[in-house]
């Protein structure tokens, strides 16, 4: 037979479960709708042939896929994201660590300098990405207006027409849409950091760059785990810019542009929903190095 | 108080005019009140004194939405696939003939719209899937040559090219009397418009894209696909197409014939000769002129890739959707929609009418070159078109790039059409 305290301690942590419950079941529901069914249903999706221009929905086990990889615009596009993400992570996180640094630094009217630096995050994806196609521009652009005034170029230069000038153009766009959130994430952690070890580390004899290695870094190193895990998601899934720029180019096509193209404009669903859950995979592995490195350098036990 | 009764009766005689009336309009707009949403692009988007005179006829209240061609594809596909319809009324290009037929996404329209009216539209055949009408065309776009006369005579030419070869001719001579840098207005990206291009010469040089069982018969360099895309990237080499056609949709190609920077329109829109001719949208309105496109034959070939308007299976309200179809069928909206958005009137008698008053730019031009419009398939367009037009635009983007020789394109095209075909 139970004590009444013990009833009590019961009553309690029934009434504490029922109440964590009701604060989870809304997340529950919500990324169970919107994340977990679509993505369930989508992998099932990718097994069969979902095309409405054809009767039935046949099995077609592994198909698509091996289909995906014998596709040569598959493999381009794939080409084309590697090197999006390789380039826009590297000058991501080196852009937004000298600019969190910078902002860390000043003292007065950062407020404005942060509101200055977010602008391009805040803008639309699109119109940054138009904004950029009149700066490309061969005949009125301003990229041309500058290269000739400094004597760098004689004549317009169509830069599209270069498949690597292309694909550095469209990472330079996509990089000064996404580094603000880097910078702010990095400028977050470096302001967690308490000042008093630089002070120890000054009375220690270390100079900048060690204190920056021996201290900055390491404690930085969850915030930039986050932000080489966006930059790589959001490399990933580029898909305005490159669209923008330079339509169904083969040059600048992305996986996400290959995945539109099977799925909306081919009507060859499940081939799209393959597609995009392999992007999808790919994304997700290369965060988990990044997190699980991370998490190996910065325990302390 | 007599003349209290004879001031009642007099009410009363008035009232029941008044509602009898009433009854009679609601019996002459039966769908009145009601409210019909549109997806066009902005060239199949009627000014308002347009849409109020549809309203004032039927009652029917218009909720027009009006986006993007491309964006248009990618909604309705979105929109019926998750069950929704994208509009009541929607666009129905050409190209989609053969998916939304296959897929069963369109209504048959036949008992919905006027069939005498459709009879004068022969391009209505193009909408025709298995044996249904599932879109009427609102406009007529067949390609013709449109060129700058001021700047042809500039340079000594008197009468437009003819032939393929003239018209490189008559760019040198051009480019080279520095009226032009770049005569030539073909569009080179990765996108439709350079597809359509290449699809207008390869008949320009006799050919076809395909026999009657879809095999490709532009690989062969003696055939009219293969000389067609030569001919567009000898006219890049030579500096007579600007190089930066390979980033421009064929709209902003026109941007360029618009403002004097070009003197070839190659694949011009017949009914943008209207807008090209308006000085408040145009600086060559005295300058533009239409010729019958340029052929190895003799014979003036055209495609004709009109667009038309459809609706949807799932479309909630099928009877005011009919109506506003027929509106569109109508000589008057037609004429109005040429004057106004440059939409070449699909009804024969429309475009006779027109030209009879001698409202038609270069009418008997466009006559004789709407007389010898060809559809792209002659078997119906196939499902795969799409896909097919993808990997001909990307070929040929990449041809101008210099990545791809004509051969490597053209094989890669022909490659494409056997695996989009296929699966």
């Amino acid at each position: 037979m139970m004590s009444p305290s013990s009833q009590q301690r019961s009553r309690r942590r029934g009434g504490d479960f029922r109440l964590g419950l009701a604060f989870v079941i809304p997340v529950i529901i919500i990324m169970g709708g919107l994340v977990l069914f679509p993505l369930l249903s989508t992998m099932v999706d990718s097994v069969y042939r979902i095309n409405p221009m054809r009767p039935g929905t046949p099995f077609a086990g592994l198909g698509n896929y091996i289909d995906l990889f014998q596709d040569p615009n598959v493999r381009q596009s794939w080409l084309n994201t590697i090197y999006y993400v390789v380039l826009a992570v590297i000058l991501e996180t080196v852009g937004g660590l000298a600019a969190a640094l910078l902002l860390n630094k000043i003292k007065h009217g950062r407020r404005w300098l942060l509101a200055a630096v977010v602008l391009p995050w805040c803008l639309p994806p699109v119109v940054n990405a138009v904004v950029w196609l009149w700066i490309y521009n061969p005949s009125y652009g301003l990229l041309n207006h500058i290269l000739q005034s400094v004597g760098l170029t004689s004549a317009p230069v169509v830069f599209f027409n270069n498949r690597y000038a292309a694909l550095f153009l469209v990472t330079i766009v996509h990089v000064w849409r996404m580094m603000p959130l880097t910078a702010i994430i990095l400028l977050a952690s470096l302001q967690s950091i308490p000042q008093d070890l630089y002070q120890a580390a000054k009375l220690d004899g270390a100079g900048p760059i060690k204190s920056f290695r021996m201290i900055t870094l390491p404690l930085i190193a969850s915030g930039l785990a986050i932000a080489l895990s966006q930059s790589t998601v959001f490399a990933f899934n580029l898909f305005d810019e490159a669209w923008i720029l330079n339509g169904a180019s083969l040059d600048t096509r992305t996986v996400i542009i290959q995945t539109y193209m099977y799925a909306f404009q081919n009507m060859k669903f499940s081939m799209g929903m393959a597609l995009s859950l392999l992007a999808m995979l790919a994304s997700l592995l290369i965060s988990l190095l990044y997190v699980l490195k991370v998490y190996r350098e910065t325990r302390f036990d | 108080m007599k003349k209290y009764i004879n001031i009642l009766m007099a009410t009363a005689a008035l009232l029941s005019v008044g509602l009898a009336s009433a009854a009679h309009a609601d019996d002459a707009k039966p769908l009145a009140g009601q409210h019909l949403a549109v997806l066009l692009p902005p060239w199949g988007t009627l000014p308002k004194e347009m849409t109020d005179s549809f309203t004032a006829k039927t009652g029917i209240i218009l909720d027009t939405q009006t986006l993007g061609w491309d964006d248009i594809h990618t909604k309705i596909v979105t929109s019926t696939v998750a069950n929704t319809a994208p509009g009541d009324a929607t666009e129905v290009d050409w190209s989609w003939v053969g998916q939304f037929g296959a897929s069963k996404w369109y209504q048959p329209l036949d008992s919905l719209v006027s069939a005498e009216a459709v009879a004068d539209v022969p391009t209505s055949k193009i909408f025709i899937y298995d044996g249904k009408l599932l879109a009427v065309p609102y406009n007529n776009d067949f390609r013709v040559l449109i060129y700058n006369k001021t700047q042809l005579s500039k340079a000594g030419i008197n009468t437009p090219p003819t032939t393929p070869d003239e018209l490189l001719k008559d760019a040198k001579a051009i480019k080279d009397a520095k009226i032009a840098d770049y005569p030539i207005g073909l569009p080179l990206s990765a996108t439709e418009g350079s597809s359509t291009a290449w699809y207008l010469l390869t008949k320009a040089f006799g050919g076809d894209l395909f026999d009657q069982d879809f095999k490709p018969l532009f690989t062969d360099p003696s055939s009219g696909g293969y000389k067609a895309l030569a001919f567009e990237i000898r006219a890049l080499k030579d500096g007579l197409i600007d190089p930066s056609m390979t980033g421009l949709k064929d709209v902003e190609v026109q941007e360029l014939f618009k403002g004097g920077k070009i003197s070839f329109d190659v694949a011009g829109w017949a009914g943008n000769l209207a807008v090209y001719a308006d000085a408040t949208k145009s600086q060559v309105s005295n300058d533009v002129a239409a010729a019958l496109m340029p052929s190895t034959t003799g014979k003036p070939r055209t495609i004709g890739l009109p667009e038309a308007i459809g609706i949807p299976t799932a479309a909630s309200n099928t009877k005011a959707a009919a109506a506003f179809i027929n509106f569109w069928l109508e000589p008057e909206t037609q004429i109005g929609s040429y004057k106004t958005l440059g939409n070449m009137p699909p009804r024969l008698s429309v475009l006779k009418q027109l030209n009879d008053q001698g409202s038609l730019k270069d009418g008997d031009v466009l006559l004789k070159q709407a007389a010898a419009v060809e559809p792209l398939f002659a078997q119906g367009t196939p499902g795969w078109y799409p896909e097919f037009s993808s990997a001909v635009a990307a070929a040929i983007n990449q041809a101008a790039k210099g990545q791809l020789t004509v051969d490597q394109a053209v094989q890669q095209i022909a490659d494409a059409a056997k695996t989009a075909s296929q699966n």
